[in-house]
């Protein structure tokens, strides 16, 4: 097994008096696709703040190429090389692509933080071909005009031109038409394929068994299973442990 | 508003004029453009004093006077939030800063750095409510604009505080002084008189306009607006980005109050009563989404001079002057309508 990135170990969270979680360690490699899975209020979901720096957690650690880091806020995160791309909270409908792409790391010269808009547009004009994006689209094109596969893409591509080492995907391919969602799908396999590792996360689990690489499975706030394959499991065992099924049994 | 020309992604590219049209409909500058060049033509029309140098120049001591105000709204309004307590901060800084200087030896100076620290004080703690205590804005202004017109009106006793010792004073000067364009005489018979208040209206809507469009705090200002868990996930300091615009138009107000008690000779604790009201009507007419995210200081600047020529005009051509409201409220919902339409057409991408 090669070196993980990133390793959460025996993280705890509370919420007052509730549990949110309870010890849990995971860890990603380089090049690898870590489907996370669980039912409503299993936990991933505070998993994937507490790494991205969104919400502190209570005790535990967590170690990215090796070295304990303290994500106390998204920048720090960010700085870290931690990319989260939430399913509605990704983007700002009312900016340019350009403009949505460099948004907190944009790239200024002169006084009063003027931005250099040539700079950032030629990036993302790269950028958009890139991540596949072949039509016609200009960089200063709002984001309200694009469609849900492309406002993807343009998340996606925003990971990969800072170079994150670690992609996270909350539920990329929620409303998503049928194209759109296999569009998304490939630019998650690329994102692997230049060595990015990335979690990711979603209620379909037929889309989880196409894209992934390796599944855990949490569970009331604990990681139940986190070695599955999608070439030996089958959706119905998968599913089983997700409810607790496969206990009762 | 960003500065970037845009245009919608779907199908084949079209024609340049057509392409060129489309982004013209979708800029929201558009509506209230056409509808100041509409105004201007029919009351010039019905009433030739209207466009008249003398009335242009007293039309507009006015009215950039409240549109100052209006100009800090704007970025503020841009970001999400609203301030109902600005007309009470205009009031009231200008008793502070009168109060200053007739009960005590203070120069006018040092009473108006106090004074205007008191409005940025007023602008942090509306701030620090809103994001610190996460209670809306509209709660949040409504209690400060009673407090603030309470503070004022127990401070003075409910009478004016006289002003006319600003005489001719550099900083009275600075604020409110005027020149002569091409006229002769005390009263610039011929010309056309420009009161310094315009000047500061003009560098300061110029300023704001570069910060907004061009700059990262900008861009800053429309993410917390337009997507605020967006902009917070990639690091935007959203709280203080909304800190700092309610100490800028809680300034901006300050500054006015005092202009305008310079200018009348007196500062009265009821003074900016409902000014609140017609600032965010001006924004809003010029474009600005009420619920943030979108923003022009351009489409402010078009707002501010639809309303105050519109009060303007409509004396100066004879409907009586009580009358007004209705013309604003009509223009009001008429903007919002198109504003509407124009948003649906342009994230339609037609």
């Amino acid at each position: 097994m090669t070196t993980p990135i990133v390793e959460m170990r025996g993280i705890e969270k509370f919420y007052g008096r509730i549990h949110a979680l309870r010890g849990v360690n995971l860890h990603v490699s380089k090049g690898e696709i870590v489907g996370l899975l669980g039912d409503n209020g299993a936990g991933k979901s505070t998993l994937i703040k507490v790494l991205s720096g969104a919400v502190p957690f209570t005790s535990g650690e967590i170690l990215i190429n090796g070295r304990t880091v303290e994500l106390n806020t998204t920048n720090d995160a960010i700085d870290a090389g931690v990319e989260t791309i939430y399913q509605d909270s990704a983007l700002v409908p009312q900016l340019s692509i350009a403009r949505n792409l460099f948004l907190g790391r944009e790239i200024t010269r002169g006084p009063l933080g003027r931005l250099d808009q040539g700079q950032m547009n030629a990036v993302a004009s790269d950028l958009l071909r890139r991540v596949g994006i072949t039509k016609n689209i200009p960089p200063t094109t709002p984001i309200s005009s694009l469609s849900g596969g492309e406002r993807q893409a343009v998340a996606i591509a925003r990971a990969m031109y800072f170079d994150s080492e670690i992609i996270i995907l909350d539920e990329p391919t929620n409303n998503l038409g049928v194209a759109e969602t296999q569009g998304v799908l490939n630019f998650v396999r690329d994102a692997r394929d230049k060595g990015h590792a990335c979690i990711f996360i979603a209620h379909n689990i037929h889309h989880v068994f196409q894209v992934v690489d390796r599944m855990v499975v949490m569970r009331r706030g604990e990681v139940v299973a986190d070695d599955l394959s999608p070439k030996t499991s089958t959706i119905q065992d998968v599913e089983d442990i997700i409810t607790g099924e496969h206990m009762a049994a | 508003m960003t500065d970037e020309k845009t245009s919608a992604p779907t199908g084949a590219a079209p024609p340049r004029e057509v392409d060129f049209l489309r982004r013209l409909s979708a800029t929201p500058e558009l509506g209230p453009a056409i509808l100041l060049i509409v105004m201007l033509v029919v009351f010039t029309a019905i009433n030739p004093a209207f466009i008249s140098l003398n009335n242009i120049s007293n039309a507009l001591t006015f009215t950039v006077e409240l549109g100052l105000i209006a100009l800090g709204m704007t970025l503020l309004m841009t970001s999400g939030e609203f301030d109902l307590s600005v007309g009470s901060v205009f009031g009231f800084t200008a008793v502070v800063m009168w109060t200053l200087i007739n009960s005590t030896a203070l120069g006018m100076p040092l009473a108006f750095l106090i004074a205007m620290s008191v409005a940025l004080a007023i602008g942090a703690i509306n701030g620090f409510f809103v994001t610190r205590l996460k209670i809306p804005s509209f709660l949040v202004t409504l209690g400060m604009l009673l407090v603030v017109r309470g503070s004022a009106l127990w401070l003075t006793s409910g009478f004016p505080q006289r002003t006319w010792d600003a005489g001719e004073q550099w900083l009275a000067e600075w604020l409110v002084g005027d020149f002569c364009i091409g006229g002769a005489g005390d009263f610039c018979t011929g010309g056309l008189r420009v009161y310094m208040s315009l000047i500061w209206f003009v560098l300061i809507a110029a300023l704001l306009h570069y910060v907004l469009t061009r700059t990262r705090f900008g861009n800053w200002i429309q993410a917390t607006g337009g997507n605020p868990a967006a902009a917070r996930n990639r690091g935007v300091p959203i709280r203080r980005v909304k800190m700092l615009l309610f100490m800028l138009t809680s300034a901006l107000a300050g500054l006015t109050g005092i202009i305008s008690s310079i200018r009348v000779s007196a500062a009265n604790p009821n003074s900016g009563t409902t000014y609140e009201l017609e600032v965010i009507a001006m924004v809003v007419i010029g474009g600005t989404a009420l619920m943030g995210g979108r923003g022009t200081i351009l489409g402010t600047v078009l707002g501010v001079l639809i309303l105050r020529l519109m009060r303007n005009g409509i004396v100066l051509i004879g409907v009586p002057g009580l009358a007004y409201n209705i013309f604003i409220g009509a223009i009001i919902l008429g903007m919002m309508a198109l504003h509407s339409a124009l948003e649906r057409r342009h994230n339609e991408g037609t």
